[in-house]
């Protein structure tokens, strides 16, 4: 997603494989922590109320990363999960840290690509996908496959950054996607219009923008970490340390301004299911 | 014709009632029932006494955090022993009793009520008047045997007063301290003879050096303002301050900067109070305190005190660079709602710095929360930040070291993520810098739900452990003082602007109730 591996027109899988690299690269790692998305665990806790899972249900969860979603829903929901991730490395952590926890045999985790799902069609109770439709290049693609893998009745939980694309300051449209990954986010309306598309129909949505905000402080934070004990590494990561304040302070402008937020959205699929 | 009234129409309450619990009578204080309600997102204390009428004060300036704060409730830990028996109840019981919730993290040692000053503000009613006490060795011993007999191995000790420093035999004391299981001496002192006597400075850098202990400084430092050392200490003491630590440093000795915060007198100062420590190469931790309405102060009004959150608030407006909503962290160990405290990394030179607080480096959230948390986090990095944030943590000492070295490489993720932070990011407590927001209760405020859980303790010279805001506010202090110097002393009653009409000065400046108030009194009582 920076300018060199995201040439104009259609990205396709090389920005797929772009983000995936930088969601499993260990700057961004350092940077984001356990948890990559706004609202670390206590909004994925949330999200799990809200989609009221019942204990024993089969979950999907898409973009699992390193399984901290994934494995806190097979422990504390007792559900069975599997986990699919488009960066290789990251399957691997999180098939160790499912081990270490005592949970491979309720977690798996596999890679694959969320606009072909590798399971078939109508087998999964619900399906969470945080922070990272955002980043899907064909997300009514995702969407389909969300519906296509879900059962009649399932649902799907997202969280999301939630962007104007239109209204986002210069800052935010390019190195900045490397770290909150807001270059492709959409209105929370537009999410809503594009799993309409596939046949998902959203019944709540919440905003969480203040999470963003959290996530903004902790990015600063960790920067200014590394900024006094390892600037030299930062740079070798790839992290501009010049720009980042500005990129921040842009991020910060654009939530007070509304353009952009973040936010929790519930879809269900119909019981009975329109063919095609 | 006549018209009918017209209807009359139920209304609402203006507040939200929380809790039931008990509190004491500020005048006569009596145990009594109370209430805690919620108006405009502050929380309020109400109870009645029969005798004396009803009181309200301000207890939490942010109700919403109020309630947050309930998840970061540690269960409390069982002293190895209690002091005394189940008898009355509490707050009257003390202390400890077996009711009571918590073990002692940091236990007081008042070793004199003489002090070279005569504060206007001085929760101890200490002062220059020869009416009170000094405690003997064998008291001093008999206390810490206490200490020690209830902790097992006790953290830290506080040598307090009066002003402790004027006691002859304070460094037999820390010596004492030092000769038992006991990891760290703090002493809280004016600082008038640290500034003046640098052989006595001398001997405390000495004690400081006795492997795997420590002596630190908890200097009484209420801003910069020459009207703020005039209203809170009587006296312009800036050069006394400055020089106290200047001889720390070279002692090399840590101080705490503790201010005592009043409205409309010093809260303007905290963000230089916090920056001044920063810069100040013995300062390594700042406590705010709003000032305790317990023995001498200035008149105030108990609906618009300080709290907690107010003076968070007030850090963050004053260093907006440095403090956002959300970078301190309520203290589980105590009643969350007593304490709130942050750690903050920082670098570059004076005038230049970053500061960063820990909080946004952790989710200290996640590993501190007691009640919705399913899925137990990480022991290590739980057990580190139980440590930091506690009424036991004071800096340079070898437990805060370990426990931010060990938060440290909570964020060095080399395991999971390959980036191996140099050593310099291990050795984070170089750079870190605590600050702590303590409310402590007086008799207007006292809650017995939070006094329950108290684990800042006063040993008493007759080897109790009584709760610092029990001892400040249910009249424990007045007992041991008549006892101690065989001087009758009146019941202390906080100078609030609502009772103005109903009190009088005692002997040491702080207030009593009237006389003819007292007799009213009698005849009410049945």
């Amino acid at each position: 997603m920076t300018g060199r591996a995201a040439p104009s027109g259609p990205p396709g899988d090389e920005l797929k494989t772009c983000c995936a690299d930088a969601y499993s690269s260990d700057a961004v790692a350092l940077l984001l922590g356990d948890s990559y998305h706004p609202g670390g665990t206590a909004l994925t806790r949330h999200l799990a109320d809200v989609l009221g899972l019942a204990e024993g249900s089969r979950v999907l969860d898409v973009a699992s990363g390193r399984g901290t979603t994934a494995l806190l829903l097979a422990g504390t929901y007792r559900v069975h999960v599997d986990g699919v991730d488009y960066a290789p490395a990251n399957t691997a952590l999180a098939q160790d840290a499912a081990r270490a926890a005592g949970l491979a045999g309720r977690a798996a985790f596999t890679t694959g690509d969320s606009e072909q799902l590798p399971y078939p069609d109508a087998v999964f109770d619900a399906a969470v996908c945080e922070c990272a439709l955002c980043t899907f290049p064909d997300k009514a693609r995702a969407a389909a496959e969300f519906a296509r893998v879900l059962k009649p009745g399932g649902r799907l939980g997202l969280t999301d950054v939630t962007a104007d694309p239109a209204r986002l300051p210069a800052e935010l449209t390019g190195l900045a996607a490397r770290i909150a990954c807001v270059a492709d986010a959409r209105p929370l309306d537009e999410y809503a219009a594009i799993l309409a598309g596939a046949g998902l129909r959203t019944v709540r949505t919440e905003r969480h923008d203040q999470a963003m905000v959290r996530m903004l402080d902790q990015i600063e934070a960790r920067l200014q970490l590394l900024r006094m004990t390892a600037a030299g590494r930062l740079t070798e990561a790839g992290v501009d340390l010049d720009a980042a304040p500005a990129v921040l302070a842009a991020a910060r402008a654009a939530v007070t301004a509304g353009t952009l937020g973040y936010a929790l959205l519930i879809a269900e699929k119909p019981e009975s299911c329109s063919p095609g | 014709m006549t018209q009918d009234p017209p209807p009359r129409r139920k209304v609402d309450r203006d507040e939200v009632f929380v809790e039931f619990t008990k509190s004491i009578c500020p005048m006569c204080k009596t145990p009594v029932d109370a209430q805690v309600n919620l108006r405009d997102n502050k929380v309020y204390l109400r109870k009645r006494c029969r005798a004396h009428g009803e009181f309200e004060a301000l207890v939490y300036g942010d109700a919403e955090e109020y309630l947050a704060s309930a998840r970061f409730n540690k269960p409390g830990t069982i002293p190895l022993t209690f002091q005394t028996e189940v008898k009355d109840g509490c707050p009257s019981d003390c202390g400890l009793c077996p009711e009571h919730k918590q073990h002692a993290c940091l236990g007081i040692i008042e070793v004199n009520t003489g002090c070279n000053l005569d504060c206007p503000i001085c929760f101890a009613d200490s002062g220059r008047r020869r009416d009170g006490y000094s405690i003997t060795h064998e008291q001093c011993a008999r206390m810490l045997d206490a200490f020690v007999a209830s902790e097992g191995e006790a953290e830290v000790v506080m040598f307090s007063g009066g002003e402790p420093t004027l006691h002859k035999h304070i460094l037999d004391f820390i010596d004492l301290a030092l000769a038992r299981p006991i990891r760290n001496v703090t002493l809280n002192t004016n600082g008038i003879r640290l500034a003046t006597d640098k052989n006595f400075v001398a001997e405390l850098g000495k004690r400081n050096r006795a492997p795997g202990r420590s002596v630190n400084i908890y200097l009484q430092f209420d801003g910069f303002d020459e009207r703020t050392h005039r209203e809170i200490r009587g006296r312009d003491l800036r050069a006394f301050k400055q020089r106290a630590l200047d001889n720390c440093a070279e002692a090399g000795l840590t101080a705490t900067l503790v201010a005592a915060v009043e409205r409309g007198l010093n809260e303007h100062e905290l963000g230089a109070v916090v920056e001044y420590g920063i810069d100040h190469p013995a300062v390594r931790s700042v406590v705010f305190q709003p000032v305790t309405h317990s023995g001498r102060h200035t008149p105030f009004d108990p609906l618009t005190r300080l709290t907690n959150p107010d003076v968070v608030r007030l850090i963050g407006e004053q260093r907006p660079d440095w403090f956002r909503k959300g970078d301190f962290f309520p203290v589980p160990c105590c009643f969350p709602t007593c304490r709130s405290l942050t750690y903050v990394l920082v670098d570059g030179e004076p005038g230049a710095r970053t500061v960063v607080p820990i909080p946004r480096l952790l989710d200290v959230e996640e590993h501190l929360d007691y009640v919705t948390n399913r899925v137990l986090p990480d022991a290590r990095v739980r057990e580190a930040l139980e440590k930091l944030w506690s009424a036991s943590a004071f800096m340079a000492t070898e437990t805060t070291d370990a426990k931010l070295r060990a938060t440290a490489e909570a964020l060095d993720c080399a395991d999971t993520c390959g980036i191996d932070l140099p050593e310099a990011v291990k050795d984070l407590s170089d750079k870190a810098f605590m600050i702590v927001v303590q409310d402590f209760q007086d008799p207007y405020t006292l809650n017995v739900k939070q006094l329950m859980k108290c684990c800042v303790e006063e040993i008493t010279p007759d080897g109790r452990l009584i709760p610092f805001c029990a001892y400040n506010s249910v009249g424990y202090r007045e007992q041991v003082r008549a006892d101690m110097s065989g001087v009758p002393v009146a019941g202390v009653v906080p100078n609030a602007l609502p009772l103005a009409d109903r009190l009088a000065d005692t002997a040491h400046g702080s207030r009593t109730l009237r006389p003819d108030t007292v007799a009213a009194t009698a005849e009410q009582t049945p």
